[in-house]
């Protein structure tokens, strides 16, 4: 169990001014993001993570996690104000934030949307924090045979429930574990699929393919959709009924189960891998309608709906680094990036991370509360401000941060060579997308490509290579097992044949 | 005649899984006497996953339908925009190229405003030159 000192000295690292400042940064910077539409929080990640390089582990890491949760909070204003969502997440919250925009009252449902962002975002960190560390501890028992088994079951249970198809997402998946295997051997230390570019020795690096999938791809696929104009969105009428602008404490309140339960939903659906945040919000919404006394109020501007769809999706970041801090897996593209911050300062993220570094993952707890402050703080202050940017052309957006993605890329693998490595990931990543594979299972596996290689060599080691020797491990039988079954139940639901 | 998109790229990945297990990794993969586990089997297990799930795609394709052609077309000169400007970038170095690089795209993206463009190909690049030469302190490409 971590020290209480090292609990105490983690938070008091978090509470430090520079961090404080670094995650108001973030935030902001999150908000801003997300609320351009086409950027969004997890471009920004990737495009950021580079210029973390100089930052102290907590500070960065704290930086990215502000970005995460300030561009969920953005997300929601081009949801509310144009009906276009500036991240995925936010797309159900449009269904009712935009009608009651067009009520004339786009600040009631911003705001509204902020609030109930904040609360189920506030719920999964206290979860998380609650949670993570006796997890982490049942996490350590796990060994080699256990872990190669736990892949196998994220492996299988992603490529179910990310994308259309099963076929493609087990493709997607093996494309990911072959493009980690470039470089060097992890057991013999001989080069492999290197192609004579000494340069991949060490494996592609992690910036060059997560800002070329993640970034650039994206970039070229809304630059060909782009046209070069301003949109229409609802402008803010500040001469209205000051009710028509502010969410009233009793409107907050008559939304408390709507949030709670939302909150739960995105909490336990963040904690699986691969699920994600917007299934979370539409699930939510779903079930706030369902269990509404006037559900045909909802679609019509019902702040039910945006509380029920915010607080889901925002309870999704916090839940999705339970697996992350205690397993070492990420369960979605923001956790991911989380994890690849971790690796280039150096640390390996599972259930050693507690015993090895306990200051900073109470640090990063310490900043995510922080965040949750400054997220509320700064979206009063500048959701005036977001109304403005949604309108911000795409040329000046997408050019810059392809600039941004040069610079941050070059940075980080030292040399053009890295960059040119990211343009090749961002065709087949525009390529990967057009043709239905998700890119989401392609970085996770590229993630756990090494680790996946490092269990599996292990468990051959223990076994004495022969792996049916696993049965005499009960955990790592049933992760199989339920590899299996999971396999064949998205199989019989005909995933793989409905596109 | 219309070929499915499904199709289309499950050949591509069945001829990648093929070249993959026959020719690629033999070639490209040496293999060390002893240790658990061989440098090949990974990538061979995964050319195994591949051809099999291709087949499958083949013979049991999604209506997924994939973007129109001008998309494509689009996405490939934007690409090569990109790779012509790291090419060159090679060569002159980023303060040279990313005015123009920042200009092309805005206009293929078909940005005429004298201002914006001025901000994008001037602005935004001199601001990205200040804040990684000075507070981080870091090279430029």
């Amino acid at each position: 169990m971590v020290d209480l000192s090292i609990i105490l000295a983690g938070f008091s690292d978090a509470f430090s001014v520079i961090n404080l400042l670094f995650v108001l940064f973030g935030v902001a910077l999150g908000q801003f993001v997300g609320a351009v539409p086409g950027i969004g929080p997890i471009m920004a990640m990737a495009i950021a993570i580079p210029f973390t390089f100089a930052l102290d582990p907590l500070v960065a890491i704290s930086f990215l996690v502000g970005v995460n949760k300030g561009g969920l909070v953005g997300g929601a204003v081009p949801a509310i104000l144009m009906n276009t969502p500036g991240t995925p997440d936010a797309a159900a919250t449009a269904l009712d934030g935009y009608p009651l925009a067009q009520q004339g009252k786009p600040l009631k449902a911003t705001k509204m949307a902020l609030f109930s962002s904040i609360t189920g975002d506030t719920f999964s960190d206290i979860v998380l924090i609650t949670v993570s560390a006796p997890l982490a501890i049942l996490a350590l028992k796990m060994g080699p045979i256990e872990i190669f088994a736990l892949m196998i079951f994220t492996f299988s249970v992603l490529a179910g429930l990310i994308g259309t198809s099963l076929i493609k997402g087990i493709m997607a998946a093996a494309l990911g574990l072959l493009v980690a295997s470039i470089g060097s051997d992890p057991e013999h230390f001989t080069p492999r699929l290197m192609f004579g570019y000494w340069e991949l020795f060490d494996g592609l690096a992690l910036p060059s393919v997560a800002i070329g999938m993640l970034a650039i791809s994206e970039i070229l696929r809304r630059m060909t959709e782009a046209h070069g104009t301003m949109r229409a969105a609802i402008t803010l009428d500040m001469s209205s009924d000051p009710d028509d602008r502010r969410v009233t404490w009793a409107e907050y309140w008559g939304c408390r189960y709507t949030m709670l339960r939302g909150a739960t939903i995105g909490t336990i659906l963040g904690a699986l891998p691969g699920i994600g945040s917007t299934a979370a919000a539409f699930m939510s919404y779903a079930f706030a309608k369902a269990s509404a006394k006037d559900p045909d109020s909802f679609g019509k501007g019902n702040l039910h709906g945006i509380a029920a769809t915010e607080s889901a999706n925002s309870a999704v970041v916090g839940a999705n680094l339970i697996p992350l801090l205690t397993l070492g897996i990420p369960g979605s593209v923001g956790a991911a990036l989380i994890i690849s911050a971790f690796m280039i300062h150096g640390m390996q993220p599972g259930p050693l991370l507690f015993e090895q570094q306990g200051r900073l993952v109470y640090g990063l707890f310490g900043a995510m509360i922080m965040a949750n402050f400054v997220n509320l703080w700064v979206g009063q202050l500048g959701l005036r401000f977001w109304v403005k940017v949604v309108s911000a052309p795409e040329s000046i957006i997408f050019s810059s941060a392809l600039l941004l993605c040069f610079v941050g890329v070059s940075m980080a693998t030292n040399g053009l060579f890295g960059v040119a490595v990211m343009l090749i990931f961002a065709v087949l990543g525009y390529l990967m997308t057009s043709f239905g594979y998700s890119i989401v299972i392609f970085i996770i596996a590229f993630f756990l490509g090494p680790r996946f290689e490092k269990s599996l060599a292990q468990s051959l080691a223990l076994t004495k290579g022969d792996l049916f020797l696993i049965y005499e491990s009960p955990v790592a039988l049933a992760l199989l097992i339920m590899a299996v079954v999971s396999f064949f139940w998205f199989l019989s639901r005909g995933k793989n044949a409905q596109g | 005649m219309h070929i499915s998109a499904d199709r289309l790229s499950g050949a591509f990945f069945l001829l990648l899984g093929l070249a993959l297990y026959f020719v690629v990794i033999p070639a490209q993969v040496e293999t060390p006497e002893g240790g658990n586990l061989a440098p090949q089997t990974v990538p061979n297990f995964i050319s195994f996953v591949l051809i099999i799930c291709s087949a499958c795609l083949i013979v049991r394709p999604t209506d997924h339908e994939t973007r129109g052609a001008r998309s494509f077309v689009l996405g490939g000169a934007y690409a090569g925009v990109l790779a012509l400007c790291i090419f060159v970038m090679s060569r002159f170095g980023f303060e040279i190229v990313a005015p123009f690089m920042s200009l092309a795209i805005m206009l293929m993206i078909g940005e005429r405003r004298p201002l914006w463009l001025l901000g994008g190909a001037i602005l935004m690049p001199l601001l990205i030159w200040f804040l990684v030469t000075y507070p981080l302190g870091r090279a430029l490409p």
